[in-house]
């Protein structure tokens, strides 16, 4: 895919959770010992400017029927690499951006109640919004000191910043490479801080990160094709 | 894409309630291996007091042919390009633990080499219907693994409606439908073959790691 006037090709997107205190508290989650890590799949990713589809057959099921907005900084892999040291790991990265983790919140929940993988409410169509450029880090030496923020419709509903990150990047390059080989391309998103709320079609999403820029995605209801 | 829970017996034998709905969960493609790669048993692991157990767990896969969304369990075979066998390779006690704590079960199923896939793609036509097969794995010889695939619990026209609901599937996409029972754990030296009957067998060794 293209970002602004660099290409990517991914072959995985991890996500970490729970990675803001702020976040942890108002999801009730316990604080983690470790990252807590999950993958979307590449089906989920849009440009900015590109819609997010509500699902059809979420919006029409009154137990389903809630997906949330996740503002998160994310970090895109430079070059093939395993064995990351924290160290380093700067050497493996690209650059950064700006991530929208949709999530279809009552589908997540009752899947992690029933001690499931969480991979139906958050690898959905669309539910991967990443933008609207990448940034090298030549242009961002700390990117533990950046605003990050929300806006629904106009309205902030998220505003952080990146210091209050629970495991820094390069904790999380390192502990992620232990478990997989990353490729150039690869993206990983950091986590997301309070203030997630959800979203219905007409909605306009403003996802913005200090130095990187606004990702911005209307929210539109599935047409389905028969 | 892999499913989990979708024979009886190994839901069974591993204490899991029965699925009332296809249970999903995702291996990345650092996974992927063929043609008598080996198995790479992480050190991490090896090494790890607590962690230390890794289990095979043989599979029809079924591949994507054509793009697809929203397709109904009466068209399903028309996106199907064939049949292979997939060993999701799991790293059970890590598996176990982070469920317990209500995680997502990511890490243990995604070590590198910890999907091998082959020997061949069977198309449709030559296998009219893959709900009858014999599924089966060996381990240095000796069978471990024993069933059929009449036995799944979602079938695969099902699985692919099901699926195909949450995500756009692309060509060469891969899914795989499920283990039967008698998962156990390898070692380093082991040699895995996976066979299921009108594919043939994938065969490979596992090694410890060098770092």
């Amino acid at each position: 895919m293209k970002i602004d006037d660099i290409t990517i090709n991914p072959t995985k997107i991890i996500c970490i959770g729970t990675n803001y205190m702020d976040h942890i508290e108002e999801t009730k989650l316990e604080v983690p010992k470790e990252p807590v890590l999950f993958p979307k799949t590449l089906n989920c990713l849009i440009s900015s400017d590109e819609p997010i589809i509500y699902p059809k057959w979420i919006f029409n099921n009154r137990k389903y029927n809630r997906i949330d907005y996740e503002v998160e900084l994310a970090f895109i892999i430079k070059d093939k690499c395993k064995y990351v040291k924290a160290n380093d790991a700067y050497d493996h990265i690209l650059g950064y951006t700006v991530f929208n983790d949709i999530t279809a919140r009552k589908i997540q929940v009752k899947d992690i109640t029933s001690k499931l993988p969480w991979f139906r409410s958050k690898s959905l169509d669309t539910f991967g919004p990443i933008g609207p450029r990448v940034v090298s880090n030549q242009e961002i030496d700390d990117p533990h000191n950046l605003k990050i923020e929300l806006k629904l419709n106009g309205e902030i509903k998220q505003s952080s910043n990146t210091k209050y990150l629970l495991f820094k990047i390069p904790e999380l390059l390192e502990y992620i490479s232990q478990f997989f080989t990353m490729e150039h391309g690869d993206i990983v998103a950091t986590g997301t801080p309070s203030g997630i709320g959800p979203i219905k079609p007409g909605d306009l999403l403003e996802a913005s990160i200090e130095k990187i820029g606004t990702l911005t995605n209307k929210v539109i209801l599935e047409e389905m094709v028969s | 894409m892999c499913l989990g829970r979708n024979y009886l017996d190994h839901i069974k034998e591993t204490n899991a309630p029965i699925p009332t709905e296809p249970i999903f969960f995702v291996k990345t493609l650092n996974t992927l291996i063929t043609d008598n790669e080996p198995i790479i048993y992480p050190k991490i692991l090896y090494e790890s007091e607590k962690y230390n157990r890794v289990d095979h767990e043989v599979e029809l896969a079924f591949i994507i042919f054509q793009t697809c969304k929203n397709i109904t369990a009466e068209r399903a075979f028309d996106y199907i390009q064939g049949y292979t066998i997939f060993l999701d390779l799991t790293a059970r006690i890590m598996q176990k633990s982070d469920r317990d704590i209500n995680l997502p079960w990511y890490r243990s199923k995604n070590f590198d080499s910890f999907g091998p896939i082959g020997p061949r793609i069977v198309p449709c036509s030559e296998i009219t219907d893959p709900h009858n097969l014999s599924i089966q794995l060996k381990v240095n010889g000796q069978t471990r693994q024993y069933s059929n695939t009449k036995h799944m619990l979602f079938k695969i026209p099902q699985i692919l409606e099901y699926l195909s609901k949450f995500v756009t599937l692309e060509r060469g996409d891969i899914v795989a439908t499920g283990t039967p029972s008698g998962i156990s754990s390898i070692q380093p030296g082991d040699v895995l073959e996976a066979s299921i009957e009108k594919i043939g067998t994938i065969r490979h060794e596992v090694i410890l790691e060098q770092i």
